[in-house]
């Protein structure tokens, strides 16, 4: 079967009832938490996670992607209304987004955002249909040696997730490939790590794991902050002739900077959100209007936002190799449907991809067509006092964990890395690298066992194979590509929060 | 520094405990697999000396970027360890009470510790919402939740 069929395949599913049922909900749900202040897509995914655990892989993980996208959509309008991004990506958006809201025209930003989401999220859908089967295929031919490798590329986008300080980051997802040694043995079945202790033969689950770090510590700095809402009236969003003219080469220009870099598994969305801002602003004729309520100025940044988000899907369902913390928790959630992104997942698993990629063109649809109009209710619902929301979300936590395996044992360990993360997040560690390394660990290990056992123990087998060193190589570069790009994000992002921006 | 110390500590003491760990899978490798040069001891050894190298890193070499750290204020405090205290409290009593009346009791004091309603909107709110949950996942959803000693 062609590509085309094969898509045609997907819609027909994807366009099921209940798959339309959830990405409609999920692009709602995850718009909705993406409004509140301060929380960006990792986060929705990480509070909404819980809701998919009670349905069927295929319908579940059509949500999880309808929440990411929307959340990410979500993401703006506070960094628009506010000037408070909800992930760094959004940092550039603030700069000329609240200015022109404060001049009164929040709206037609936030209309120019989604737009340039739109045409951003759909180049990256394409090009996803176009070229993630065709690397998948070409990954086919890895034996384990390569597999390990491959597994050591996907290692370089902790240096992304890391944030300021690669050192913590290696060392948290050092922790989470411990924690994802304990249960039985992938070679001798024998219990490791367990202590005797019976409920963790089963290791730890990958769900207790998100949700306390990510969802439950989320609620708990939730606490502690004064979530700001959002009093302005939108009116018009809709962009003038003039402002679309303005808009759309930005856009054209930072989808191609978001996707090109968004194909590299170190290249986060909060690096390609500056660099297209940067760009855009060396480009312009009056570089002084920028800061000042540009329209280029939030065009562009979330273009590539966008644009990266949807190319990461590449490496993530061809090879498995996520490049965002939000992507981290997204193969996460693949995982816990008993997937596995990777090359192999076009072949065991072809219409569940086929029916997802799908989901995505409709998701961006449903995102432009149904959101923009509802703008005005999104800007209501930030006034949801977070003394509802809180105990709401902690309770459907406790509800999504259990659900998985029917183990309160998991929801002991969910509450407990809930406040092992509260306390991470005041120190600034890194999260994301965890969840990674803990996804990664089984199979990296897996495969190192099977290269070893090929080779007698000897590990010149990764050295001595072309494409094995080809690999390794590769993920050399990209860790002293990503590093310098990292570190001129952070001073960008040290500059931002210093001028006033709220992170 | 000293953060760095607890920092190292943890490290060197998750890595030791890796590698103690590895010593007995090599041992058990050698007595059921015979002639197997590499097994679940293998991964695990790398591990640890990883986490032993960073936690000596960390406590010799590294230097963390600066953050301030503010913990929150007294009344914040409060609500944190209440909430808290209310998700483990509701950890332990499920297997006893079941999923309704210990979800009614936490949630009430959830929302009574983190959005400061009074006691009788407290109760309200929560048994609104564990009659909505209970209704969604339970009946509706047919997802299989503790039933306590009194069997509901």
């Amino acid at each position: 079967m062609n590509i085309v069929d094969q898509l045609a395949g997907g819609f027909a599913a994807a366009l099921t009832p209940i798959n339309l049922c959830m990405a409609l909900l999920g692009s709602l749900m995850g718009t909705l938490v993406g409004v509140l202040p301060g929380l960006g897509p990792t986060a929705a995914i990480a509070l909404l996670f819980p809701l998919t655990t009670v349905l069927p892989p295929v319908p579940a993980i059509i949500m999880l992607a309808a929440i990411y996208y929307g959340a990410m959509y979500g993401g703006s309008t506070t960094a628009i209304l506010l000037n408070i991004p909800g992930e760094v990506a959004s940092v550039p958006t603030c700069w000329d987004g609240y200015p022109l809201a404060r001049q009164g025209k929040g709206g037609v930003a936030l209309g120019v955002a989604a737009i340039g989401s739109f045409i951003a999220g759909t180049v990256g859908v394409v090009a996803l249909t176009l070229f993630a089967p065709v690397l998948a295929d070409h990954a086919l031919q890895f034996g384990p040696p390569e597999y390990f490798a491959l597994m050591v590329l996907a290692f370089t986008a902790v240096v992304s997730l890391s944030g300021a300080s690669l050192a913590r980051g290696v060392a948290m997802a050092l922790v989470g490939y411990l924690l994802a040694l304990v249960g039985l043995g992938p070679a001798t079945g024998e219990p490791r790590f367990t202590f005797g202790f019976e409920p963790l033969y089963g290791g730890v689950e990958l769900i207790a794991l998100i949700v306390g770090l990510f969802a439950i510590s989320e609620v708990f700095v939730g606490i502690e902050e004064r979530r700001a809402a959002i009093a302005e009236r939108i009116r018009n969003i809709l962009p003038s002739k003039t402002e679309l003219r303005q808009s759309l080469p930005a856009i054209a220009r930072g989808t191609g900077i978001g996707f090109l870099m968004g194909l590299l598994p170190g290249c986060a969305p909060s690096v390609t959100a500056f660099v297209a801002y940067d760009a855009e602003k060396k480009l312009a004729r009056q570089p002084e209007r920028f800061g000042q309520g540009a329209i280029e100025g939030v065009a562009a940044p979330e273009a590539a936002n966008n644009a990266t988000s949807s190319a990461g899907f590449i490496p993530l369902i061809a090879l498995g190799i996520p490049s965002s913390p939000a992507l981290a928790l997204l193969l996460g959630g693949l995982t816990v449907y008993g997937l596995n992104p990777g090359p192999l997942l076009f072949q065991t698993d072809s219409d569940f991809v086929w029916t997802v990629i799908a989901s995505l063109y409709i998701g961006n649809v449903i995102l432009l067509i149904l959101n923009l109009p509802l703008i005005g209710l999104w800007v209501r619902l930030t006034r949801i006092p977070f003394g509802i929301l809180g105990p709401l979300i902690l309770l459907l936590c406790f509800l999504g964990v259990y659900s998985m395996r029917n183990s309160l044992f998991d929801v002991g360990v969910s509450l407990l890395l809930g406040v092992v993360g509260y306390f991470l997040r005041k120190y600034h560690w890194p999260l994301a690298p965890m969840v990674l390394s803990f996804i990664l660990g089984p199979l990296l290990e897996k495969n190192l066992i099977q290269a070893l056992s090929m080779s007698g123990g000897n590990p010149s087998i990764f050295v001595k194979r072309g494409l094995t060193l080809a690999l390794l190589v590769s993920a050399a570069l990209l860790v002293v590509a990503s590093l310098l790009l990292m570190r001129k994000t952070v001073k960008r992002v040290e500059l931002a929060t210093a001028e006033g921006t709220q992170l | 520094m000293t953060e760095r110390r607890i920092t190292g500590g943890i490290l060197i003491l998750l890595g030791a405990v890796a590698l103690f760990e590895a010593q007995r899978l090599t041992a058990l490798r050698e007595e059921l697999v015979a002639g197997a040069v590499v097994g679940d001891d293998t991964f695990a050894r790398i591990i640890g000396a990883a986490l032993l190298l960073m936690g000596l890193y960390a406590i010799f070499v590294a230097r963390w970027p600066a953050w301030e750290v503010k913990f929150p204020a007294r009344a914040e405090r409060r609500k944190l360890v209440m909430s808290a205290g209310a998700l483990f409290a509701y950890f332990l009593v499920n297997p006893f009470l079941g999923y309704p009346v210990s979800t009614l009791l936490v949630s009430t004091v959830l929302y009574r510790a983190m959005g400061g309603y009074r006691w009788p909107v407290a109760i309200l709110i929560g048994g609104v919402t564990t009659g909505v949950l209970f209704l969604i996942f339970r009946v509706w959803l047919v997802v299989s939740l503790p039933t306590g000693l009194i069997g509901i």
